[in-house]
């Protein structure tokens, strides 16, 4: 008879790690050196004669993790006193910043990723204020500290944004004016489409932004904002939708170009590996279906942020059964709001999914 | 002692006071105590709201704001507002003094003393009140009610339950019309006197079942709590939140009233609405209405017959809409 162990991960999870891996310790049995194991940067000394030049391909998404919990903000929002700008390092090369919920209750996901060319920050939260929300300082700080780590002096920034008109995303762009070696994707989306060279493929071609090796592909994905894009990073496998796809209470603002876009999106990522889509804000609890209203700045039962990529197919189905109609839709990972209020509520409970009541906090 | 005498009752005249006995308005003992404020000349006494209330801000965490912001209204009228970075609700809460009692109506939506200290700030008005009419606060009774059963205007009772001399209203509706010692909810009508202040009380269900409407004969300010206030009055149901607008109406046909307040403000200026949950109004409407605000609500409301949100120039009647208590649109919307 096997000796049932004291700790079971499967239930009981891992505090070590959020993978959830079932050896808190580690797996004596799978040896110490894995197949996939060869040098690595990091194993390099820190001073360096010469800049590393890291290679993206790599089989299957890049390693990493999202370890940490979400800050959530607090009954009191006065009283907070969490980092104004959480920053969770993905992996080496991509970092996940997420803004303070009482700074703003938008509470907006900021993507960095760097190429051995440049960096990438993708979106910029929902505060123009630097004192509020020193968007600017947290990524400059990770930027000296990842180039000093590459042996880079000079990392070039481009701060593109999945929607120009979106406040709750492109508010913290004024911080990055005038900052050295950097360019900022324009707004207006005519601007837009040519610097992406999009003027003859929007909506159905796709753009690039190189970062050196790391080649991050744009998607246009109007539908919830009417300059929308979508972006692929090929490293890590994500894809980064904005507000078109997150958890949580999605705006639809045409629901044509809606039902096009995500057909578009989920076109894409039948051709191309997508190890989660990651989009820019969390509405929903962790229970399903059940969301936080408008302006709470309190949200101790968050979803999680990544999304797998089943999801497209699923809004997609959603997005067509909304086309069309004024209604809101409730499904267990998001909801569709279509030509309804954005506080629109509904009786109509989704089939099949447990109706669990969150606690109140309170 | 019943409620009916409660409501009269006098409470220095029960008090010990340092062997000067049972007649307070005995020289001796009227010195001792400070003068007697006279509530019942010159009516109505004179009063302002501040021309704009702190109204939040942009950035919560950073909002450096008093907790609670005090506002008298007159020397013996404070007027309490919640800070919207700590509770969007951001409700209004008069404090009435009288001789022998004083009035707190609503207690906010935050519930530990620890995250905000209403009692702290209520003790604090009530020591500076006293201190500026020569009283003892430990003389003064403090009753805690609150206009009607949500949590928004409860919250914080509790910070109150170990306070000397306090009575505080219980949170169910028969422990809310026995604490007035009505029997005939809503048409009674009961005066509470604070000594020398009579508060004018009656029930005006509509927004909720349990629900009061005060009035208070010095300052002759109507405190109409949720069910006529700046912003969204969510009408649970109809026909009793019409028969509450008409008794009001009544009233004001007899008696005289300086404002109509209500608990909350969630319009602007502009009439633009301030959305369920905002915690940041820099345009805000004054939280004092007029009787012909009062009787044009009326008036408007009278042609209503479907449920649905009317503007009625003042406030949105959100006639039976719990599904759809908003009025603002996604902004993106393009075709």
């Amino acid at each position: 008879m096997p000796r049932s162990p004291t700790y079971n991960p499967a239930f009981s999870g891992n505090p070590q790690s959020a993978t959830a891996r079932a050896y808190p310790n580690g797996n004596p049995d799978l040896g110490y050196n894995p197949a996939g194991a060869r040098n690595t940067d990091s194993a390099l000394p820190l001073h360096r004669p010469q800049a590393v030049v890291h290679s993206y391909a790599c089989e299957g998404p890049a390693p990493g993790n999202l370890a940490f919990r979400w800050t959530y903000g607090s009954n009191v929002a006065a009283r907070n006193r969490d980092p104004r700008v959480q920053v969770v390092q993905y992996n080496e090369d991509t970092f996940v910043l997420r803004q303070n919920v009482c700074v703003h209750w938008e509470a907006p996901f900021t993507y960095l990723l760097f190429g051995n060319e440049g960096a990438l920050l993708i979106d910029s939260g929902a505060t123009a204020n630097a004192d509020h929300y020193p968007l600017r300082k947290t990524v400059d700080a990770i930027i000296t500290r990842w180039g000093q780590a590459r042996g880079r002096s000079k990392v070039p920034l481009t701060v593109a944004l999945t929607s120009g008109e979106d406040v709750a995303q492109n508010q913290g762009v004024v911080q990055f004016a005038g900052r050295p070696d950097t360019v900022i994707v324009p707004k207006p989306l005519s601007a837009m489409k040519d610097f992406y060279g999009l003027v003859e493929g929007w909506p159905d071609g796709t753009g690039t932004i190189d970062l050196g090796g790391r080649r991050i592909e744009v998607i246009p994905t109007p539908g919830t904002h009417e300059d929308g894009v979508s972006f692929y990073d090929p490293y890590c496998d994500f894809l980064f939708t904005g507000d078109l796809l997150f958890p949580g209470k999605i705006n639809v603002s045409n629901d044509g170009d809606f039902v096009t876009s995500l057909e578009q999106l989920k076109a894409f990522a039948a051709g191309k590996p997508v190890k989660w889509v990651l989009g820019g804000h969390i509405d929903m609890m962790f229970v399903p279906g059940k969301y936080y209203a408008r302006f709470a700045t309190y949200k101790p039962y968050e979803r999680l942020l990544e999304m797998e990529p089943a999801l497209i197919d699923e809004a997609l189905r959603c997005a067509r059964e909304v086309r069309g109609r004024d209604m809101m839709l409730i499904r267990p990972d998001f909801v569709l709001f279509n030509g309804v209020s954005p506080d629109q509520r509904t009786k109509v409970w989704p089939e099949g999914v447990p109706d669990i009541n969150a606690p109140r906090p309170f | 002692m019943d409620r009916r005498s409660f409501l009269a009752y006098n409470a220095l005249a029960a008090l010990p006071l340092s062997g000067a006995g049972l007649s307070p308005l005995v020289g001796t003992a009227s010195a001792a105590i400070g003068r007697r404020i006279d509530f019942k000349s010159n009516l109505p006494a004179p009063g302002s709201f501040p021309k704009k209330w702190i109204a939040g801000s942009q950035s919560c965490m950073d909002n450096t704001d008093p907790p609670v912001q005090v506002h008298w209204y007159d020397p013996h009228t404070a007027i309490l507002r919640q800070n919207k970075a700590y509770s969007y609700e951001a409700p209004f809460a008069p404090l009435y003094f009288g001789n022998d009692r004083v009035l707190l109506l609503d207690e906010g939506f935050v519930q530990l003393r620890n995250d905000w200290d209403l009692r702290g700030v209520v003790d604090q008005c009530i020591e500076e009140w006293c201190s500026r009419n020569g009283r003892d606060p430990a003389d003064l009774e403090l009753l805690v009610a609150f206009s009607h059963l949500h949590a928004d205007h409860y919250a914080a009772v509790n910070q109150f339950a170990d306070r000397p001399k306090t009575r505080y209203m219980g949170l169910t509706h028969d422990e809310m019309v026995g604490f007035w010692g009505m029997t005939n909810f809503p048409e009674e009508r009961v005066t509470l006197d604070l000594g020398g202040r009579d508060i004018l009380i009656w029930g005006s269900p509509g927004h909720v079942v349990s629900e009061f409407t005060y009035y208070d004969s010095y300052t002759q300010i109507l405190y109409t709590g949720d069910m006529f206030y700046r912003g969204r009055c969510y009408i649970s149901f109809w026909q009793p939140w019409f028969d509450s607008m008409q008794r009001l109406i009544d009233f004001c046909d007899t008696h005289s009233v300086t404002h109509v307040m209500g608990c909350h403000v969630e319009i602007s200026n502009a009439g633009e609405d301030y959305a369920y949950g905002m915690t940041y109004q820099p345009n805000e409407a004054p939280v004092e209405m007029t009787v012909q605000q009062l009787r044009e609500a009326f008036e408007y409301a009278k042609t209503i017959t479907e449920p649905g949100i009317y503007f009625t120039g003042t406030v949105f009647l959100c006639n039976q809409t719990r599904g759809t208590t908003t009025i603002d649109t996604n902004p993106y919307r393009y075709s």
